[in-house]
């Protein structure tokens, strides 16, 4: 309203082509909102809807096991929940593994990324190959991580490792080398995502600049601190905020390498809501911890948010 | 600062694969003089300045920089500043970054980065604009800006790649003598890449006139334009340039459409030759040329007349109180010494 006023003061052809505008503008937006009508219902009718249920269910106690004490509780799975060491643990390790495969994809992404661009001949199949893990099925790939790569004596990598002088090591049955082996799988399967998002986004920065910073005595690493990094914030940003939500998320991969295990070692939050649901058959409580997994994403990926405003 | 900047250019040669940008440059530019590389687009000018600048090798020949081989000296080392024809300004830093950031990478302390950053600003008045980004500044605040960082390090060479290009024309002619004044006051050596003419004929001491990757020509501007030292060059100097005539030349005399002119040059015998006449040096004379005049430009203060000598075309410029009217036929004429004789096969100035 406020726009339109000071419109109104201003001299008359001003305030008719505003008028005219706020009328044009007025005449899309309803359009715009005809044509989002049906994906916005088809949103509420896919997530909103069965979010609520999750949090009504969480409400409840329904055991499929003892299906005698089923009833409404109101809070008190939530209040189980606060003092439940398996959920604390399989929100540190949550945190560990979202945490230590971003960073590793960003950083291994841009490396990858800044070798390439310097690449003369070849980017078109170095991007191919690098694509390809991206393209398989998450539980294909830790199929083949389990038994190609991380199989003892026969994988590759156990492999590698007892050339190396490092001997033959129980990969998936030590939990430190289980957490280590799951980090490395889901940032193998997934930094070439990293990689091409960085790769455009320095592909897409003016050359002209870097030569300006040539003439202005840069050196290579100050050229990459001053000009590169600040320049590709935005898209390491993004890469981080959408890695971060799938990392939270994981699932497939360390179900079909170790499957939490060994013992809770790898169970991530998402990991122990299925198991507790599923397994376990504690619905309701089950639930709960989906709800707490859903609180724990949203405050970090709002953190997120709030660091890619600053500054 | 003189003695410091001065650049000489030894058969320098740049291959593209098969293509030759350059083929065989030379030149010398001494300290504190405005050197002007002219020519059309595509000629060499910019990978000329590339070359100079290190920001690109050449394929042969070498480049020396106050007596010293620099011809694989990195363009880190070679204490160059330069403006480029696109700015090239850090898009995420404020004027004041992007103006202090050659003193940042030359390790000045903090305390002399600010007044030395105020200092250049203020020498190209854009001393309001420092906290905003590129983004936010008009083509030719960015150029100022530019300037300022190319500035506030005392180097010794200062390039700039068309800096006016992008400009429009009112903005570009107060920038091009606020330009010359800059250079005069810093003293530096500057080389100046441009293909408009009239920018080189007015900032520059010397220039250096290229045609296809080659230099065809070295000297004061004054000295090009009144000898040419080949065709290609008196078609490409003056606005219009000169009219490109064939013609027959016997003993001093040339013959153009049935007329004769006299001229100073002083080769027995006949032979064909290309004249040059500058629309300029062309004046109405009643034992002239007869030509007939098809089309008037009125530039206001002069009028360039296309005029029609029986089958040749050629351009004249006239005052605005002698312009006739279109259709009429007038007769022209030029005086010996404002003839220019070109060899037809080697193209050079006669
Ligand atoms: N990287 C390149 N690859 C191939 N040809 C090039 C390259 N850079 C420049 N050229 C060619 O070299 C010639 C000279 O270019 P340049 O020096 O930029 O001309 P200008 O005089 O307009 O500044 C042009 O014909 C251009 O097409
Ligand atoms: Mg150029």
């Amino acid at each position: 309203m406020a726009p339109s006023a000071i419109a109104a003061a201003g001299t008359g052809s001003e305030a008719a082509s505003t008028d005219y505008g706020d009328a044009l503008a007025l005449r899309e937006r309803r359009f715009a909102a005809a044509l989002l009508a049906p994906a916005f219902l088809a949103l509420l009718a896919t997530t909103t809807f069965p979010l609520m249920f999750l949090i009504w269910t969480s409400a409840f106690r329904m055991d499929l096991a003892m299906p005698f004490t089923n009833g409404f509780v109101g809070f008190e799975n939530y209040r189980v929940l606060l003092s439940d060491e398996r959920f604390w643990s399989s929100l540190l390790v949550s945190l560990v593994y979202t945490g230590s495969t971003v960073a590793l994809q960003v950083v291994i992404g841009l490396a990858l990324a800044l070798l390439v661009m310097d690449m003369k001949r070849g980017q078109g199949w170095f991007r191919l190959i690098a694509i390809l893990p991206v393209v398989l099925s998450p539980a294909v790939v830790g199929m083949i991580w389990r038994t190609f790569m991380l199989a003892p004596e026969f994988g590759i990598v156990d492999f590698l490792s007892i050339n190396a002088g490092l001997g033959s090591q129980n990969w998936l049955g030590d939990p430190v080398l289980a957490m280590v082996s799951v980090i490395a799988i889901h940032t193998w399967q997934w930094t070439p995502f990293a990689f091409m998002v960085l790769l455009a986004s320095l592909a897409s920065l003016p050359e002209d600049i870097y030569e300006a910073a040539r003439l202005d005595r840069a050196s290579a690493w100050q050229r990459f601190r001053r000009i590169t990094l600040p320049l590709l914030r935005p898209a390491i940003v993004m890469v981080v905020i959408m890695r971060t939500m799938v990392a939270l998320t994981a699932f497939a991969a360390i179900f079909t390498v170790t499957a939490g295990g060994p013992g809770t070692a790898t169970e991530i939050l998402n990991l122990y809501a299925y198991r507790k649901s599923f397994t376990e058959l504690s619905i309701g409580y089950g639930a709960a911890l989906a709800v707490a997994l859903l609180i724990v994403t949203i405050i970090i990926s709002g953190i997120l948010f709030a660091l890619r405003r600053a500054k | 600062m003189s003695g410091r900047g001065q650049v000489s250019f030894r058969d320098i040669v740049k291959m593209h694969g098969e293509f030759a940008a350059l083929r065989g440059v030379s030149f010398d530019i001494k300290p504190g003089e405005f050197f002007a590389l002219l020519g059309p687009s595509g000629s060499g000018k910019s990978t000329t300045l590339r070359s100079l600048a290190g920001l690109d090798a050449p394929t042969a020949g070498r480049v020396f920089i106050d007596d010293k081989d620099v011809t694989f000296t990195d363009a880190r080392d070679r204490d160059i500043a330069m403006v480029f024809q696109s700015y090239a300004l850090y898009p995420h830093m404020t004027v004041a970054e992007n103006i202090a950031f050659p003193l940042e990478m030359a390790k000045l302390p903090k305390a002399k980065i600010g007044p030395a950053v105020q200092d250049a600003a203020r020498k190209v008045k854009i001393e309001h604009l420092l906290d905003r980004k590129p983004g936010q500044l008009s083509g030719g605040q960015q150029q100022r800006c530019a300037l300022a960082r190319a500035i506030v390090r005392k180097a010794r060479l200062f390039l700039l790649d068309e800096p006016l290009s992008n400009l429009d024309a009112k903005l570009r002619l107060e920038t091009r003598a606020e330009l010359k004044k800059l250079q005069r006051s810093l003293g530096v050596t500057a080389v100046y890449v441009t293909h408009d003419q009239e920018e080189a004929m007015t900032l520059a001491d010397r220039m250096a006139v290229f045609m296809a990757g080659e230099i065809q020509q070295v000297g004061t501007p004054a000295d090009v334009f009144a000898r040419p030292n080949s065709i290609d060059i008196a078609g490409f100097i003056g606005n219009p340039p000169m009219n490109l005539i064939p013609a027959h030349y016997a003993d001093g005399d040339v013959l153009i459409a049935g007329h004769r002119l006299k001229t100073t040059a002083a080769i027995p015998g006949e032979r064909e030759v290309i004249v040059g006449l500058r629309p300029g040096s062309l004046h109405i004379a009643a034992d002239g040329l007869k030509a007939r005049v098809d089309l008037i430009e009125d530039l206001g203060d002069t009028a360039v007349l296309d005029l029609d000598c029986d089958g040749t075309s050629i351009r004249m410029r006239v005052g605005d109180h002698d312009v006739p009217r279109e259709g009429d036929t007038i007769c022209v004429t030029a005086r010996p010494q404002d003839i220019h004789l070109f060899d037809p096969a080697t193209r050079k100035r006669l």
